[in-house]
């Protein structure tokens, strides 16, 4: 590729300053979290993390080599090879507290659930792209919303109930963007909020506990209610300043189970109070509405769609989590975007975003 | 760079959607904000009092795991209340004067406890666990002392209870504390420091269903530690329960006829592949783990030199010595080198060119055919055989029958014993002569089973070529008894072998007991097919005579000969001679067994088929 001068001059750099700012901030708050834990492998799981963190900058940057035109010629390929990745899981797969998620590669191990939303993306922007001609026609949507439900099912095999529901939101939030009338998705949730009730009520207590675990196995044993109820305890300790970093009592003395992954807000909450949460909410929107912006900014309905569903992916996850956290939705494993522990996530997250800064940077040219 | 031409621009609608995205996330960010400006700002003061002054502690409330059953629903495995004295760090006000009484009720020295409460100063809030399972007068007197302890509580919690002690214990496990090592390691990071886990046998490889799920207890206490109320509990969910495919009647009467002896019994349906019965010695109390072991105690079993943490059934290795025997004439039948009629002269030794190999008995069998050879089982004549039949199809056929491969058992660390592995001569290497396959041919040399191998191999024989899994867990239910998971016998392979040879080898080995080698198993009323092997153990530079060079006495065997229901294996490590002490303890098994069908009376005269005390041996 011949560098153009206009490539750095477009780069958004406070763009990428603010992601690598967050992952930071992400680190420092699951150092905290796990200080005074008992097990040693806790303890070290920020390193973990400083190492993904290394992996996740080289993925971001290496995403801003490729020409997106090319990522869209091979965006079929890409969701093909997740799709094995998947079904490898199921043969190669390392278990995990009850589910199989995980590949070993070498000495890490990948989650490639993760990685499914991206190719997602990939897939339904060049699908779209190639029937652009044919949108406004709602039998256009048959094959993706397939395609969608059966991902979607794989990584619920998985077990992983909360990548799958992200899935479903954002398939459905880039058909919205594409025009599809909301109307249609009446008889789908009516559907589902009918249906699910009444086969729960034909099951038996122990059946259902082991759906809930099977569906959900970080579920803490002590029942959603209670680690709601830590969660909020946490959260609203920290008051208007916070505890500081280190001194948060309520998430750091393990009254907060997965306090460095799902419910890392808390812990962050906690130690910096509410001006803390603001600043991490604001920064989250400002890397969100850029990723909507770059969007709209384009020409190409591909690349176009890359970016609104990478922004959507974004939010949705981040909505839902701090929905979570704050007691507002169910619990469900969701991560939080860029501060929670977990490789494969941080890596998606940043390859996501790279991908963002790459549209950005060659704006002149779509 | 060449530009590509700017494609169709999207619509103008999706801008406007995408306004309309923003515009939602926004809606979304400001909600999140106000519930935080609630949380923070407006109830903010509320929940740090819950927070620090006012604390909700959560307590765990621990599962009860679940019953280990035998296959008639006998208790194996139960639980057993015990109480635990704790201290909160943070509650103790006077420390020196706590640690003084404490030692006092303790019998302890109050340096011990002084120390221990500063090790707790970290996680002052967390529950500092004193003395696991103390005794009756200990509560009572803690109890009367309560206002002089702050901080000082009691904790009733079910332990692990084994009522038969060391019976079956190899097999069964044990459960104690998850242990440092284990914590740094990624499987267990969601165990608390002093959680109990199976740790070997099934309690290990089944804690997944026999641990249940812990409850807990939220309490709100005020500054002082003491409990205001209780906020939710949820309560736990008791383990499954294991139901075993093991006989406890069998297996008691196994333990019995096995006492004082190392080595392995097992017993097993070699129509199903279900283990019956499972015996390894020396064994171990697994009541010891369950209650508080000392570093010395366990010490002392980790470092003993009869290993009594190895299973001996199928995670230690013996030359099978004359078992091999049937395989070899299998291997023979199969391939045409021996008929039921084919004949060697046995003059107590065999001369192979220079080296001249001896049979056990002193002057030797004379001739004997095939059934002769395996009745007295002649060395001197399946050293000929096995020249005959070839070091290829012998261990083509041990292959067939399992051996070499792992049971499959399940329960980890199964060995998978070896097999000869016949190399021409190479540069530098001597490979494999004549004189090998004259070793092998009576089990001894590179050939090493485990005794579960040759519970397949002879339970293949009695049910006419058929491969089962050897499997221990029949079934899991609840503890209102909802069965969860229910396991079906597992045919690994059918062996390509003629039913007329196994008929005659079956033929054979019912000769065996009736009036060869293996005369002390008989019991009259039952037709029992068996096997002795005597494995020499082979040490370099030490003496023969010392108690760990005596040979390992086999006896392996199924009964009854037409209609098999029972399948034993019995391995005396440095016992002697497989017929004078491994087939007894069969026949004791075979008796228990079958004692409805057999009348008392006729079974005490039995212990005159000692007839040829001389000619047991082999």
């Amino acid at each position: 590729m011949q560098l153009d001068r206009r490539y750095v001059q477009y780069f958004e750099w406070p763009f990428a300053a603010a992601i690598l700012g967050m992952v930071l901030v992400g680190i420092l708050t699951i150092y905290s979290a796990n200080v005074f834990a008992a097990s040693a492998f806790r303890k070290t799981l920020f390193l973990k993390q400083l190492t993904w963190l290394g992996l996740g900058t080289a993925a971001m940057f290496a995403a801003c080599l490729i020409n997106p035109r090319t990522l869209g010629r091979y965006a079929n390929v890409i969701f093909g090879l997740t799709v094995l990745l998947l079904l490898a899981v199921f043969i190669l797969g390392k278990t995990g507290l009850g589910a199989q998620r995980w590949l070993r590669i070498g000495p890490m191990t990948i989650q490639p659930s993760e990685f499914s939303k991206l190719a997602l993306v990939l897939f339904l922007a060049r699908y779209f792209d190639d029937h652009r001609e044919e949108l406004h026609n709602p039998k256009i949507m048959l094959l993706p919303t397939g395609v969608t439900l059966g991902l979607a099912l794989l990584v619920l095999k998985q077990p992983d109930l909360g990548t799958a529901l992200l899935l479903v939101f954002i398939a459905i939030t880039i058909m919205l963007l594409l025009g599809l009338h909301w109307r249609y998705l009446v008889p789908v949730v009516a559907g589902g909020g009918v249906l699910t009730p009444l086969l729960w009520t034909f099951l038996k207590d122990y059946q259902r506990r082991r759906i809930l675990v099977y569906l959900n196995p970080d579920m803490d044993p002590l029942g959603a209610s209670y680690h709601i109820a830590q969660s909020k305890i946490a959260v609203g300790s920290g008051g208007l300043l916070g505890k500081g970093w280190l001194a948060a009592t309520q998430s750091q003395l393990s009254f907060l189970p997965l306090n460095h992954t799902d419910f890392i807000f808390a812990v962050l909450a906690e130690q910096w109070g509410f001006m803390g949460c603001l600043v991490i909410l604001v920064a989250y929107f400002y890397l969100i509405t850029k990723g909507y912006q770059i969007a709209q900014d384009s020409t190409d309905l591909f690349v176009s769609l890359v970016a609104a569903g990478i922004a959507s992916m974004l939010a949705i996850q981040i909505l839902i989590n701090m929905a979570m956290v704050l007691g507002m939705l169910p619990v469900v494993g969701i991560p939080l975007p860029l501060l929670s522990y977990g490789g494969s996530s941080l890596l998606v997250t940043m390859l996501s975003l790279g991908l963002l800064l790459n549209i950005r940077m060659r704006r002149f040219l779509y | 760079m060449k530009l590509t031409p700017l494609p169709s621009p999207p619509s103008q609608a999706l801008a406007v959607r995408i306004r309309t995205a923003v515009l939602l996330v926004a809606a979304a960010c400001l909600v999140l904000l106000l519930r935080l400006w609630y949380l923070q700002i407006l109830e903010g003061d509320r929940y740090l009092v819950l927070s620090t002054n006012n604390r909700l502690r959560v307590r765990p409330v621990e599962a009860p795991r679940g019953f280990i059953l035998d296959r008639h629903g006998e208790i194996l495995v139960e639980n057993r209340p015990t109480f635990d004295l704790f201290v909160i760090p943070e509650e103790v006000t006077n420390g020196p004067e706590v640690a003084g009484t404490l030692a006092e009720v303790l019998d302890a020295a109050p340096g011990e406890i002084l120390a221990r409460l500063a090790e707790g100063r970290e996680r002052p809030y967390q529950p500092l666990l004193l003395r696991k399972d103390i005794s009756e007068a200990t509560m009572v007197a803690v109890e009367e002392r309560r206002f002089d302890l702050p901080g000082v509580s009691l904790r009733v919690r079910p332990i692990r209870a084994y009522p038969s002690g060391g019976v079956a214990a190899n097999l069964l496990g044990y459960v104690s504390e998850v242990n440092q090592a284990q914590l740094v390691r990624e499987e267990y990071r969601d165990f608390r420091p002093g959680e109990s886990l199976g740790q070997a046998g099934i309690e290990r490889r089944y804690d997944g269903f026999i641990r249940g799920v812990d409850g807990g207890e939220q309490v709100e206490v005020d500054a002082r530690g003491r409990v205001l109320r209780l906020v939710t509990r949820t309560d736990p969910h008791s383990g499954s329960n294991v139901h075993l495919t093991i006989d406890k009647r069998l297996q008691d009467a196994a333990e019995a006829a096995f006492a004082g002896k190392k080595g392995a019994v097992v017993a097993m349906n070699p129509t199903t592949g279900e283990l019956l019965v499972l015996v390894s010695r020396p064994s171990y109390d697994p009541n010891l783990f369950a209650q508080r072991l000392s570093g010395d105690e366990w010490q002392r079993i980790a470092s003993d030199a009869g290993h009594p943490l190895q299973n001996r059934a199928f995670q230690a290795q013996y030359p099978p010595g004359s078992i091999f025997k049937l395989i070899v004439a299998i291997a023979g039948l199969e391939n045409g080198a021996l008929t039921p009629a084919t004949k060697f002269y046995d003059p107590g030794y065999f001369l192979l060119g220079n080296s001249r190999f001896d049979n056990w008995k002193k002057g030797g069998h004379g001739t004997l055919d095939l059934h002769g050879a395996i009745v007295n089982s002649c060395n001197v004549y399946f050293y000929q055989a096995g020249l005959k039949v070839g070091i290829d199809d012998i261990v083509k056929t041990a292959r067939a029958f399992g051996l070499g491969e792992v049971p499959g058992l399940g329960l980890g660390d199964e060995v998978k014993g070896n097999l000869p592995d016949p190399q021409p001569r190479r540069r530098g290497q001597p490979g494999w002569a004549a004189g090998n396959t004259v070793v092998a041919s009576i089990g001894q040399g590179p050939v090493v089973t485990s005794p579960m191998q040759l519970l397949t191999m002879v339970a293949a024989i009695a049910n006419g070529g058929n491969i089962y899994k050897p499997w221990v867990l029949r079934k899991i239910t609840t503890t209102s008894g909802e069965v969860l998971e229910q396991y079906e016998p597992e045919l690994v392979r059918k062996v390509a072998v003629n039913p007329e040879t196994l008929a005659f080898v079956r033929r054979a080995m019912l000769g065996v007991v009736e009036g060869g080698t293996g005369a002390r198993a008989r019991v009259p009323g039952i037709p029992i097919g068996g096997k002795t092997g005597t494995a020499q153990v082979v040490k370099k530079g030490e003496t023969k005579g010392q108690a760990d060079l005596k040979d390992h006495a086999w006896f392996v065997s199924f009964a009854p000969v037409d209609n098999p229901k029972l399948a034993i294996v019995v391995l005396v490590e440095n016992g002697g001679f497989g017929g004078q002490v491994a087939a007894p303890i069969a026949k004791a098994i075979y008796q228990a067994a079958f004692a409805s069908q057999t009348p008392v009376a006729v079974a005490a005269t039995s212990s005159s088929s000692a007839k040829q005390d001389e000619e047991i041996a082999d």
